[in-house]
């Protein structure tokens, strides 16, 4: 059920990219083409367009069926653990991978067949690939020279995506010269002058340290708006999807999970797998009763949200640790999301506090309360939690994951 | 920026054992110390036993001379006047044949090795990429001297090649080609061709796809990734393998020996007939010394050569940006 509805959702969305395409064009060699593709896209082709790819690995799909639409600057993060199709996705989009069936577009044209230097793309590299052999400068020059650009040209053009990265200081450096985030940045400025139609980045902040991968994202993120090309983003790291993109296609088993702005995924995740992914979650598993109640082992729970399921059905009840109100005391009201538990352990993290409270039966909850509302209360003291029907979702059991599903992601 | 450059490699460079004991290392003083250089020494005995002292040996000869019939060398009185002998003209073509072999053959094994490489290392199924390698290592189980006879017996104009060549009308008559220089080419291509493969493997190899990935992204076809990519970054390879062909090849003689007669004659026959049947050591000497120059001052001339002609192709792609570092 989750999975056939992640798979309609991009196409859902197709309809809705043609009155923003083409507001934010990028100048110069963009290939405009009338698409016509469904009958819908009316201006501006959208800048790449994946209809039903699948690529198979010996049997295995790497990417299965998939349907994606780029809007025109527009920011998309392929977000997902590894082996989940999104690197593939994007080595097909630049044509470093050919897609078993279906059809790729760039600018409103396939490219199925074309090789990678004959496409409008280009890519930054996970370990971001500069040529050891050649100078900051005639790195970014590269591409540029592949074209044929006049010296002089290619010399104003160069000097100002350095600057633009804020690297000039070093265009006649050797790339093995520089730090990992001045690499990073020199893989950019190689990429981005060249104009390209759509940005391909495969994890470029991975091998960076926190601190510079967080001043990273908000630089790419104001480069990205200030050129407006659409960017590709592929990422195992929800932080790094969720405070950059536009939106993003949640991805697994070659499919995407769901598609949707930053918002959407996080406060209406469409199943469990997204639920878990992105953010963190308290699960328990029970049985519905319908009418938004479910038997949980750690009591009735209450949702004011819809659930697809029916009365009987095996389901997962998530809440998000932010949601959970606890307090010392008991609360009075109902004894529906209410769980009685003690507290046994308390992280202070600055503007929040986070305490892990075991409720008994094998479920531990994870509660986050911003520090100045967070009840004054140790490890083993009695402790209730406690969350509003708003905030408690319901997904139908998939059995692929009855273990515990992803908290957090793994780092590779 | 936070990124701090220039010094940190020098500065942060690991300092080796505290020599004046500074107050962090106390104990450090006290342990025995092994200077470095230990780990050198066995090897640098054996080449100085082996290797420098034989040299020595055969340049101090050079300046001898033979005393009789019966005495291979005497050195109590020192002249130049073997090295006048060893350029006489006789010698002289012999000399300007072996190089003509060494060059020729080296071309012919970079130009037929290069493109094997290039396939064993990028376009060739990684996990048979170690079979490949074996199998360039093959010839090497068998004897130099019973492969090199092998084509002896391929080459003979009764042989089956001729034979063949005939019946297929490619030929007029019995195939010409054993006891000649282009014999010996041949036989070198083949004896050393694996030593040419196997560096250039290795240089291919360590590009890696990323590099031919980025170039391709960025517009770059396959002829353009190659030869502004993959070889200026498997130079390194190709220098090696350059070396370990020619060097070897210019001294070989058992090659020349099998396959060359008299019209493949190579300067290490010479040097070796000197020794064994003239027993002149001292105009043996001579001739090994010279070879020796010979070799080091044409792989000087080749990489110089080699440093010319890159020189415009640098030019050509070097740029440097207006008022640089502003």
């Amino acid at each position: 059920m989750s999975t056939a509805a992640g798979t309609t959702a991009p196409q859902g969305s197709e309809p809705d990219a043609g009155p923003e395409a083409g507001t934010t064009a990028p100048d110069g060699q963009a290939r405009t083409r009338p698409a016509g593709e469904d009958g819908s896209a009316t201006g501006a082709a959208d800048a790449v367009v994946l209809r039903r790819v699948s690529r198979f690995y010996a049997d295995v799909a790497a990417v299965d069926d998939l349907s994606l639409t780029v809007r025109r600057g527009e920011f998309l993060s392929l977000l997902g653990p590894s082996g989940c199709g999104k690197t593939t996705t994007l080595r097909m989009i630049a044509g470093f991978e050919h897609p078993d069936t279906g059809d790729i577009l760039v600018d409103g044209a396939s490219v199925v067949g074309v090789p990678p230097h004959k496409r409008a793309v280009n890519t930054v590299f996970q370990a971001y690939a500069l040529f050891p052999h050649m100078s900051v400068a005639e790195n970014v020059a590269y591409g540029l020279e592949q074209s044929r650009v006049p010296k002089q040209q290619i010399r104003e053009r160069v000097t100002e995506a350095l600057e633009m990265v804020r690297m000039r200081g070093y265009a006649g450096r050797p790339p093995t010269q520089l730090s990992g985030g001045q690499q990073q940045r020199v893989a950019l400025a190689r990429a981005l002058v060249n104009r390209p139609s759509v940005l391909l980045l495969d994890e470029p902040l991975g091998a960076l340290d926190r601190q510079l991968r967080e001043e990273m994202q908000v630089e790419l993120k104001l480069l990205q708006s200030r050129l407006g090309i659409s960017f590709v983003f592929v990422t195992h790291d929800q932080g790094e999807a969720l405070s950059m993109s536009d939106r993003i296609a949640i991805m697994r088993a070659g499919r995407i999970e769901q598609l949707g702005d930053a918002d959407t995924i996080y406060s209406t995740p469409a199943s469990a797998y997204v639920a878990g992914f992105v953010g963190q979650q308290n699960f328990v598993d029970g049985e519905s009763r319908g009418e938004g109640v479910v038997d949980t082992a750690l009591g009735r729970m209450r949702t004011s949200r819809e659930v697809e399921a029916g009365a009987g059905d095996r389901v997962r009840v998530a809440v998000r640790p932010e949601f959970v109100d606890l307090t010392g005391t008991e609360p009075t009201g109902p004894a529906e999301n209410l769980v009685r538990g003690e507290v046994i352990g308390v992280a202070h993290q600055g503007e929040t506090r986070q305490f892990l409270v075991d409720a008994g039966r094998g479920h531990t909850l994870l509660v986050r309360r911003p520090t100045p509302v967070a009840p004054r209360l140790g490890v083993g003291d009695t402790a209730w939690c406690r969350w509003e029907a708003d905030h408690v979702h319901v997904f139908p059991h998939d059995g692929e994951h009855s273990a515990a599903p992803p908290t957090s992601v793994p780092d590779d | 920026m936070p990124e701090a450059l220039g010094g940190t490699a020098t500065a942060s460079r690991p300092v080796p054992a505290p020599p004046a004991g500074p107050p962090t290392a106390p104990a450090a003083g006290r342990r025995l110390r092994v200077p470095r250089f230990a780990l050198a020494v066995p090897a640098g005995a054996w080449l100085v036993a082996f290797f420098v002292v034989p040299i020595g040996t055969i340049v101090w000869f050079s300046f001898g001379y033979k005393p009789g019939l019966f005495g291979t060398h005497a050195n109590d009185v020192l002249s130049l006047d073997r090295y006048r002998e060893a350029f006489s003209p006789t010698f002289f073509a012999t000399f300007q044949n072996t190089l003509w072999v060494g060059v020729a053959g080296t071309a012919l094994c970079l130009l037929v090795g290069m493109p094997t490489a290039y396939w064993m290392a990028v376009k060739a199924p990684p996990r048979r990429r170690g079979l490949l390698v074996a199998l360039v290592m093959v010839p090497y189980w068998t004897n130099f001297l019973v492969r090199t006879i092998g084509w002896q017996v391929i080459l003979a104009p009764q042989g089956w090649l001729s034979s063949l060549l005939q019946t297929l009308h490619l030929t007029g008559g019995p195939l010409d080609v054993l006891y000649t220089r282009t014999a010996v080419l041949i036989g070198v291509v083949y004896n050393y061709l694996p030593l040419m493969i196997l560096p250039l493997f290795v240089a291919f190899d360590r590009v890696g796809p990323s590099l031919r990935e980025a170039s391709k992204d960025l517009g770059a076809n396959r002829w353009r990734t190659f030869t502004r990519v993959t070889l200026p970054l498997a130079r390194p390879g190709i220098i090696a393998g350059t070396v370990l062909v020619f060097i070897p090849l210019m001294g070989d003689y058992v090659t020349a020996t099998v396959l060359g007669g008299a019209k493949g004659n190579m300067v290490g026959q010479l040097v070796a007939s000197q020794f064994q049947t003239a027993q002149n050591w001292a105009l043996g000497s001579a001739m090994a010394v010279v070879l020796i120059l010979v070799i080091a001052a044409t792989v000087g001339v080749i990489a110089l050569l080699g440093w010319l002609v890159s020189l415009p192709i640098r030019a050509r792609h070097r740029l440097v940006l207006d008022e640089e570092g502003a």
